[in-house]
């Protein structure tokens, strides 16, 4: 039963071929292109969408944090539409997985870091010692710091797949037992279906705003370091 | 949990990458986010006025002394 539990996260194959790559590839096919003046709906809706969001999160940087607007934006996209695309029943989530995620945080995370030691060594050093420390604590907290600082990407790839996996999980776990209780009790049913349709949108939201947390935490730490 | 086992995690980062670094960068790059530059007005040909009288050459270059 347990081991049922964790098989829509495995990744899946295709007579023996990883059909993960088509499904991390497909996401950027809804990324629209247009070479024309005057577009139709979606893609004008779609390119409002980008330009809000671009706003939104580069409003904060400065001009060299501001280099970063075509990275972060096609990230939260990336994130966004493969959360989103995950909700489809049956479907499968590459944002469930932590190699993934991984990929995504360790990069960015490394970047920041590096660009902060390369243009503004002494102040990220700095970052490593809050102000008003007594000083027997400085080799304490030090260390501390330095810790926290290198688990940043660690903790930033945890947490998406940590909550889209508990989402999905919820809702299996959930939508099985509505299914199961068809049969028995019709009232409670139609509770647990109740809480299903509000859990539903609950992850449509969460879907969102992991993306956006994600993004922000990159931001955040650029920002830091820029 | 199936995300630990590390055997499949190159299939997913390879894909990954190619997707977020290449793809849909290069999809942001060809949208056009901003409006294009509205077209410069272009300097508006001379119109002929008729008061040019260039097609009557009624003077003589300067180096030339006048001819009669």
């Amino acid at each position: 039963m347990n081991e049922d539990l964790f098989t829509p996260f495995t990744t899946p194959t295709v007579l023996g071929l990883p059909a993960a790559i088509l499904v991390i590839l497909f996401p950027p096919l809804l990324v629209p292109t247009s070479k024309h003046f005057i577009n139709n709906r979606l893609i004008t809706t779609q390119q409002w969408l980008i330009r809000l969001t671009l706003k939104q999160m580069m409003i904060t940087h400065n001009t060299k944090g501001r280099t970063w607007s075509l990275m972060l934006t096609s990230l939260i996209i990336f994130i966004a539409s493969t959360n989103l695309l995950g909700l489809f029943p049956y479907s499968f989530t590459p944002t469930t997985q932590l190699s993934m995620n991984l990929a995504m945080a360790i990069p960015l995370w490394a970047s920041t870091v590096a660009m902060g030691l390369r243009f503004k060594a002494k102040i990220s050093l700095a970052h490593l010692l809050p102000q008003g420390t007594p000083t027997p604590l400085i080799p304490m907290l030090i260390i501390i710091e330095t810790i926290s600082l290198f688990i940043q990407p660690l903790a930033l790839a945890v947490r998406l797949t940590a909550n889209i996996t508990a989402g999905h999980l919820l809702m299996h776990l959930i939508g099985s037992a509505t299914l199961t209780m068809l049969t028995i009790n019709l009232p409670l049913t139609l509770i647990t279906l109740t809480i299903l349709t509000l859990l539903t949108i609950l992850e449509i939201a969460v879907a969102l705003i992991q993306a956006y947390v994600f993004t922000l935490l990159v931001s955040l730490y650029l920002h830091d370091n820029s | 949990m199936p995300q630990l086992n590390t055997t499949t995690w190159l299939t997913i980062i390879t894909p990954t990458l190619l997707a977020l670094f290449l793809i849909t960068q290069l999809k942001l790059l060809n949208s056009h986010l901003h409006p294009p530059t509205p077209p410069k007005f272009t300097k508006t040909k001379p119109h002929a006025k008729p008061w040019e009288l260039k097609w009557t050459k009624i003077y003589s270059p300067h180096s030339l002394p006048p001819q009669y």
